[in-house]
């Protein structure tokens, strides 16, 4: 009987131990250093995120349309150009209802050019009249979106991590879709009122990325955030996300962000959105080299605060360029007739982006030319399935094609910095 | 003959230039005496309230040196309404840019003035080298100031090392205004020069001395600074530098009127406090402020209520942007003046240009609002 004891407790201990130890490590984590630098990990080796925001939107279509179901499968025509120039990740903003289609794209990025795929979801944010997210139905419905989305995609190998909204955070400061409820109208304080809407927002995100992590052990969680606003806050009320994946738009350079993040909420951070226009608003032609200056600067900055550069803070994960390619839609998403037309008005101002900053009222921000690669009229054939090319034979079915890509000098420069990234070398402006 | 011809040619030519390479100029004379024939570049560049200027190139009170100095009396009346004025030597006269005038000041590095006040206390809101831009821009733009002048010759200098002087058409400059001299200012310059200094080094970016006063009283010399940056609906603020109505310390206090009839159709108003004045990160200006861990001010509305949706330090972005920012805000105000701090505790306040702003909107003022701030620092 005390043999028995004795094996069966053996047996217990050596399968708890290696039980615990066989614990299979992430398929994507990040590790964080002694030094406090972070880096992420992919299949246990290190992963620079070289990035682009992803929304293929046709010439004279706009954000409603279905690319995920194009028959030409511009992903397809675009994947094989990303691979080119050495692009490892898209990042996708909300996924299609339609997930077999998603799978699709996905599993397609990932198997044919090796690119991987971060997921988001914009949280309700653009919900008719306003994200409530004092509102617990809202955050049920919310939730069940996101964790139906993890369960979904979850199992696919080209996934890389989640986002959890985009700019959400202006809501709480009143600044874009705001919102309210009964407890946060009695207090009179408007600075008080501000830090409920951010705890309610943060803790929300917080819940979220608890489940989440439940579900899934594979992939990290990511705080969608509008520059570093609030972050503060998420340091009380959002401590279990993973990383902050930010939305800046600050010209040639981060300035202080990366020590600044470090200061407010010590998390590895994803820039998840930034970029340049390549329209010069004030000489009013396209301006490429513009937009290459601005990127390369961007990306230099990118590559010196990654893990491990003294210099830097060590605390940078990589980045995703907004945005691929142009979408003609933009400028007036009400007008079906200006999505056939590539706006050059400006509505918006950012002195930042300074060489165009003297056009008339300051607006220089250019929102359908912000792509790394043009959109011609002309149409190309998207990828043949049958034969993985774009050449079509008669045996082939396919559609009215996609509109042609033309890469603009930024892809080329930044394919080429990629390739060897050199952080001492000051260009000249333009 | 032709052989000989030639040497004479080649010597006569080429001997000067050799000989000037040898010994380069030490200095490069702007104003010495009326008439003086190594002068340099005129005081043409007229700014601001012209009409508010005396210049007297050729005063005989008391020179520095020789038999005449320049005498301006600025009478702070606003004749334009700007609430400033200036001048610029330029070369040649009224170049704005258009023109290309510039000396080539290449092996100077500084510039020195002498100066004095008629009683003591005028304060030049700052002094320039450089900074015309145009179709032939200066190859740099250099300030100083504020200079508070005593009533006994004084030479100041400004450091050029390290600037790039290869095209210098704005060589000097001077500017104040109304609320550092309300009652105006009389004073002479004597003696400006480049010189070229061989012991003198670049100058590092210092660290300002806390406390920092953006604003402390209407005429003192301790503002930094400039109400500038006017946003929105700027038609409809009223900006009075110099109110006596209650300050919470000193004899003057700043009061804002905001009157929200969306002049310009924006809905909102602000202002930026700048350096220099108009600065929106296109000159490379910044203080270096790391010393400060918070900017206090004082304020209060005139009827208690008015809401301010941010107070903010920092955050201009351009070709040269703020390093950090600080936000406070929405505040309401009291009708007793109250005190607010913005902390900066963790911030990269290495290099500020825009110090301080504030901006209100229509929706939560919808009968406009009139609110007061005074004692503004970094401390």
């Amino acid at each position: 009987m005390k043999k028995l004891y004795f094996f069966t407790s053996v047996f217990l201990l050596a399968a708890l131990t290696l039980g615990m130890s066989s614990r299979p490590t992430p398929k994507v984590f990040i590790k964080k250093f002694k030094n406090g630098d972070y880096q992420l990990r992919v299949n246990s080796k290190p992963y620079i995120i070289k990035g682009v925001c992803y929304n293929p939107i046709p010439i004279g279509k706009n954000h409603e349309y279905d690319w995920w179901s194009d028959p030409n499968k511009p992903w397809e025509v675009d994947g094989r150009l990303m691979k080119e120039m050495g692009v490892n990740t898209v990042r996708l903003y909300q996924v299609h209802e339609n997930s077999d289609e998603v799978k699709k794209v996905i599993r397609g990025l990932y198997e044919k050019y090796g690119i991987r795929t971060v997921l988001g979801s914009w949280l309700g944010f653009w919900e008719y009249p306003c994200p409530f997210y004092g509102d617990k139905k809202f955050q049920d419905r919310i939730k069940k979106e996101v964790l139906e989305m993890v369960r979904l995609y979850k199992d696919e190998p080209g996934v890389l991590m989640w986002v959890l909204g985009n700019e959400n955070n202006y809501s709480c400061l009143g600044q874009v879709n705001p919102w309210s409820s009964d407890e946060i109208d009695k207090e009179p304080d408007p600075q008080k009122q501000k830090a409920m809407r951010a705890k309610t927002y943060y803790s929300f995100v917080n819940d979220l990325t608890r489940e989440i992590h439940q579900i899934d052990t594979d992939h990290p969680v990511a705080l969608g955030n509008g520059e570093l606003v609030g972050l503060e806050f998420a340091k009380e009320y959002a401590p279990d996300v993973d990383l902050v994946a930010c939305i800046i738009y600050r010209g040639k350079t981060f300035g202080n962000l990366f020590k600044s993040l470090k200061a407010t909420f010590d998390k590895p951070i994803f820039i998840s959105e930034f970029g340049a226009d390549c329209y010069d608003a004030y000489l009013k032609k396209e301006d490429q080299n513009m937009q290459a200056f601005f990127l390369e600067s961007q990306w230099r900055q990118i590559y010196g605060n990654l893990a491990g550069n003294k210099d830097g803070a060590g605390n940078c994960l990589g980045g995703a360029i907004f945005e691929w390619s142009d979408e003609w839609w933009k400028h007036n998403q009400d007008s079906s007739d200006s999505w056939s037309v590539q706006d050059t008005e400006s509505n918006w101002s950012n002195g930042s982006y300074y060489f165009d900053i003297k056009a008339e009222g300051n607006k220089n921000m250019n929102e359908e030319w912000f792509g790394i690669v043009a959109l011609s009229k002309d149409l190309e054939q998207g990828i043949n399935p049958r034969t993985n090319s774009n050449i079509i034979d008669n045996k082939d079915s396919v559609g009215a094609g996609v509109n042609k890509r033309i890469p603009r000098k930024a892809y080329y420069v930044i394919r080429e910095f990629w390739k060897k990234p050199d952080l001492n070398i000051k260009r000249k402006k333009k | 003959m032709k052989k000989l011809l030639a040497m004479l040619l080649v010597l006569g030519l080429f001997l000067p230039a050799a000989l000037l390479a040898e010994e380069s100029p030490k200095e490069f004379v702007f104003y010495a005496d009326k008439n003086a024939k190594d002068n340099h570049y005129i005081p043409s560049g007229w700014m601001g309230d012209t009409g508010d200027i005396k210049m007297n190139d050729q005063s005989a009170v008391n020179p520095k040196t020789g038999t005449t100095s320049i005498e301006f009396t600025y009478n702070a009346k606003k004749a334009q309404g700007q609430g400033w004025a200036g001048v610029y030597w330029q070369n040649p006269a009224n170049n704005w840019g258009s023109k290309n005038g510039g000396f080539d000041l290449t092996g100077m590095n500084k510039l020195t003035f002498w100066a004095r006040g008629a009683k003591g206390g005028e304060v030049i809101q700052k002094v320039m080298v450089g900074g015309i831009k145009g179709t032939y821009p200066d190859s740099t733009a250099v300030e100083m100031g504020p200079v508070e002048l005593t009533d006994t010759w004084k030479q100041y200098t400004i450091n050029l090392a390290g600037k790039d002087l290869t095209y210098i058409n704005g060589g000097f400059g001077w500017a104040t205004n109304g609320d550092l001299n309300p009652e105006g200012a009389t004073f002479y310059i004597d003696d400006i020069k480049f010189e070229a200094d061989a012991n003198l080094k670049p100058e590092s970016k210092k660290q300002e001395m806390m406390p920092f006063y953006i604003y402390s009283d209407r005429s003192s010399a301790k503002n930094h600074f400039i109400p500038s940056g006017w946003m929105g609906d700027y038609g409809d603020i009223k900006y009075e530098g110099a109110s006596k109505e209650d300050p919470y310390l000193g004899d003057s206090s700043i009061k804002v009127t905001y009157s929200g009839k969306k002049t310009q159709g924006s809905g909102w108003a602000g202002i930026f406090w700048q350096n220099p004045a108009n600065n929106w990160g296109n000159v490379d200006a910044g203080y270096d402020l790391s010393k400060a861990a918070s900017l206090t001010f004082w304020a209060k509305g005139a009827k208690g209520g008015e809401r301010i949706e941010e107070i903010k330090v920092g955050g201009i972005m351009g070709e040269f942007s703020d390093s950090d920012s600080a936000v406070i805000g929405p505040v309401i105000l009291n009708k007793e003046w109250t005190k607010y701090t913005i902390d900066l505790k963790g911030k990269d306040m290495s290099y500020i240009i825009g110090g301080f702003c504030w901006s209100a909107n229509v929706d939560n003022n919808p009968e406009g609002a009139i609110f007061y701030l005074d004692e503004i620092k970094f401390e």
